[in-house]
C-alpha cells in the first residue's frame, strides 16, 4: 500500500461527503421552496419545457452572479478562521435579498445546514457558527453556512460552489415535477446541459470582488412579490 | 490677482473616478476617449442641493453646482404638499457622453421636505471608448421627506454606464427613490432595445450610524446574458425600480396598500417586497412602454404620499 492507497479512501470519502451534504436528500427544507417556480407557472410566465429551461437558467445565472461571489469570500474567510469577516460577509449577502421569501429560505435552510453540520461534523467552527446565529449576531445565510461547512471539512471553495448552483437548479426543477406537466427526462435533460456552464460560472465568480454581487432578473423578483400576496400557495415561495 | 477659489479636499468626482476604475463590469473600457479626456472641465459635473426647514416650509438652503450640472430655485408646485420644495436638476450637456464623471448629492436637515426630478429624460449616448459613471449621496435626517423621482435612462446602443447610489437615512425619515430604465430608443431602430454594453446602478442604503440597511447592484449586460430570458425581462421591455425607506408602521400600511401581478397580455408586470432589516420596501414594474411603468410608479408614489405625509398627489403634469 503506497501513499496512493492511503490518499484513495480519503478523497472518496470527501468525495461522497460533498455528494452527501449538497444532496436534495439532505434535510435543510429545500423541497418547501420552488423558486419563484409557483408563481411562474400560476402567471404563465413558464409553461413549457423551454421556458422552464430559461426560468432554471436565470436563477442559476443570478446565483453565479450573486449569493456565488459570497459564498466564495465566505470560504477564503472560513478557511482563514475570520469569523469577523464571515459575519460581514453574511450580512452582506442577506442585505441583497430584497425579497422576504428569498430571505426566509436563505437563512432558513442556512440555520439546518449549520446545525446539521455541527451535529455530525461536531468541529468547533461549526459550533461556533451556530451559536453565533442563534445569539443574533449574523444572519446565517445558506451560501455562508455552505461555504463554513465546507471549509471546516477540507472541501473546496470550488466545491462548494459547484453544490449551490445544483442546488439551486435542482431545487426549481424537482418543483417543477410537481407543478406542472414535465418529465424526468426533460428536467435531466435541463440540469445536465446546465451543469456544463459551471466552470466558467465559478472561474468568473472567483474573479469577482465581494461589492461586485449583483443580478438582474426583475420579472423573478415579481414574482417573489406576487407570491407573497397569492392567496393558495403549496411552496413557501 | 484674487485668491485662488478654495477647492475642497476631495472633489466629488473623485468618487465617481475611483469607481469607473475599479467596478468589475467598467474593466474592458478603460481607454480614453480621443475627445476631451474622461472627467475634464464641462464633464466632471456636480451639484449639491441642501434643505432646510423653516418654520413651515422647507428652503433650498445650500445649492453649488459645476458644469454641465446646475439647478434654479425651489419652487412650490405641489397643491398637496404646498410647503415643500420642489427642485429640478438641470443638465446644460443634455445627455450622458463617454467620460463623463457625475456627482449628485442631495442631502435634507431634520422635517425638510423636498421633491428633486428632473427637467426631461436622460439619454446615455453610444460609446466608443472610456464609459460614463454617476453617483449620487442622499442624506435625509429625523423626519425629512424626500421624493426622488428623475425622468427616465434612455441607453442608446452601446453605452456604458455606472451610477452608484448611496443613501444615509435616519430611522424617522421617508425617502421613495425612483429609477426607470427603458431598453433604449427601441422606435428608432431594432439594435436600440437591449442595445446598451453595460448598465450598472447600485443603490446602498444605510442608518446615520453606519448599519447597512440593504444593499442592490443590478447590471445589465445585453451581449453576455439574454434580456427575453424567462425572469429576465421576458416579453417586457421597460423597468422601473421604486425603493421606499420608511418606518416599519408606514411600510406596513403602504404593503396592505399595494397589489401585485404578472400579466403578460396586458404587457405588465408590478408587486412590492419588503427590504431586509425592515428598512421599507421595493416595488418594481415591468412594461412594454414608458407610460404604463409612469402610470405604475404614480400609483406607488399616491400611496406612499398619503401614507408617509398624510397629503395627496399633485394632478399630473400634462405634458410630461
Amino acid at each position: 500500500m503506497g501513499a496512493e492507497g492511503a490518499a484513495v479512501p480519503d478523497t472518496a470519502a470527501r468525495f461522497a461527503r460533498m455528494l452527501q451534504f449538497g444532496d436534495s436528500m439532505f434535510p435543510i427544507g429545500g423541497f418547501a421552496f420552488s423558486g419563484g417556480l409557483e408563481s411562474a407557472i400560476q402567471k404563465h410566465v413558464v409553461s413549457d419545457l423551454a421556458t422552464l429551461r430559461g426560468f432554471t437558467r436565470t436563477a442559476v445565472e443570478q446565483a453565479a452572479l450573486g449569493d456565488g461571489i459570497g459564498l466564495i469570500w465566505a470560504h477564503r474567510a472560513a478557511a482563514a478562521g475570520d469569523t469577523g469577516e464571515l459575519v460581514r460577509i453574511d450580512q452582506q449577502v442577506y442585505a441583497r435579498k430584497l425579497s422576504s421569501e428569498t430571505r426566509t429560505m436563505s437563512v432558513r435552510m442556512g440555520k439546518k445546514f449549520t446545525e446539521m453540520g455541527a451535529r455530525l461534523i461536531g468541529a468547533p467552527r461549526l459550533t461556533q457558527w451556530r451559536e453565533r446565529i442563534a445569539a443574533g449576531a449574523t444572519p446565517g445565510c445558506y451560501p455562508v453556512a455552505l461555504s463554513v461547512n465546507f471549509a471546516a471539512q477540507g472541501l473546496s471553495a470550488r466545491e462548494a460552489f459547484v453544490v449551490h448552483q445544483y442546488g439551486v437548479a435542482a431545487m426549481i426543477l424537482s418543483a417543477s415535477l410537481r407543478l406542472m406537466k414535465i418529465s424526468h427526462v426533460d428536467t435531466q435533460g435541463i440540469l445536465y446541459e446546465i451543469n456544463a456552464g459551471t466552470e466558467a460560472a465559478y472561474q468568473s465568480a472567483a474573479a469577482m470582488h465581494l461589492p461586485d454581487m449583483a443580478g438582474y432578473a426583475p420579472l423573478v423578483e415579481i414574482l417573489a412579490a406576487v407570491h407573497v400576496k397569492a392567496y393558495g400557495r403549496m411552496f413557501m415561495n | 490677482m484674487g485668491a485662488a477659489e478654495p477647492t475642497p479636499a476631495l472633489a466629488p468626482w473623485i468618487t465617481a473616478e475611483a469607481l469607473g476604475a475599479t467596478a468589475a463590469e467598467l474593466a474592458p473600457f478603460q481607454d480614453e476617449p480621443p475627445q476631451m479626456r474622461s472627467g475634464a472641465v464641462g464633464k466632471n459635473g456636480f451639484l449639491h442641493v441642501g434643505f432646510e426647514r423653516r418654520g413651515a416650509a422647507t428652503i433650498l438652503a445650500d445649492l453649488d453646482y459645476r458644469a454641465p450640472y446646475r439647478a434654479q430655485r425651489a419652487l412650490y408646485c405641489d397643491p398637496g404638499m404646498p410647503d415643500m420644495a420642489w427642485v429640478f436638476v438641470i443638465t446644460t450637456s443634455g445627455c450622458v457622453l463617454q467620460g463623463d464623471r457625475l456627482a449628485l448629492e442631495v442631502a435634507l436637515a431634520a422635517h425638510a421636505q423636498a421633491h428633486v426630478t428632473t427637467q426631461s429624460a436622460t439619454k446615455i449616448h453610444g460609446m466608443d471608448a472610456n464609459y460614463a459613471v454617476q453617483t449620487q449621496a442622499i442624506t435625509l435626517a429625523e423626519g425629512a421627506y424626500l421624493e426622488f423621482l428623475p425622468d427616465p435612462l434612455i441607453p442608446h446602443r452601446r453605452a456604458r454606464y455606472l451610477s452608484d447610489t448611496r443613501i444615509s437615512i435616519a430611522p424617522t425619515a421617508t425617502l421613495l427613490y425612483s429609477e426607470i430604465i427603458q431598453p433604449g430608443r427601441k422606435h428608432h431602430h431594432p439594435d436600440e432595445c437591449f442595445g446598451a454594453t453595460v448598465i450598472s446602478a447600485s443603490v446602498c442604503a444605510a442608518r446615520p450610524d453606519g448599519r447597512t440597511l440593504f444593499s442592490e447592484k443590478l447590471v445589465i449586460e445585453p451581449g453576455l446574458r439574454p434580456m427575453r430570458q424567462t425572469g429576465v425581462m421576458d416579453s417586457f421591455d421597460v423597468f422601473g425600480n421604486v425603493i421606499l425607506i420608511t418606518p416599519k408602521d408606514i411600510a406596513d400600511r403602504v404593503d396592505a396598500r399595494v397589489e401585485a401581478d404578472v400579466d403578460l397580455q396586458g404587457g405588465v408586470a408590478f408587486g412590492a417586497s419588503r427590504l431586509p432589516n425592515e428598512a421599507g420596501l421595493v416595488f418594481k414594474v415591468l412594461g412594454r412602454e414608458t407610460t404604463q411603468i409612469k402610470a405604475k410608479v404614480r400609483e406607488f408614489w399616491a400611496i406612499a404620499r398619503e401614507e408617509a405625509a398624510g397629503a395627496s398627489l399633485p394632478p399630473p403634469f400634462f405634458w410630461r
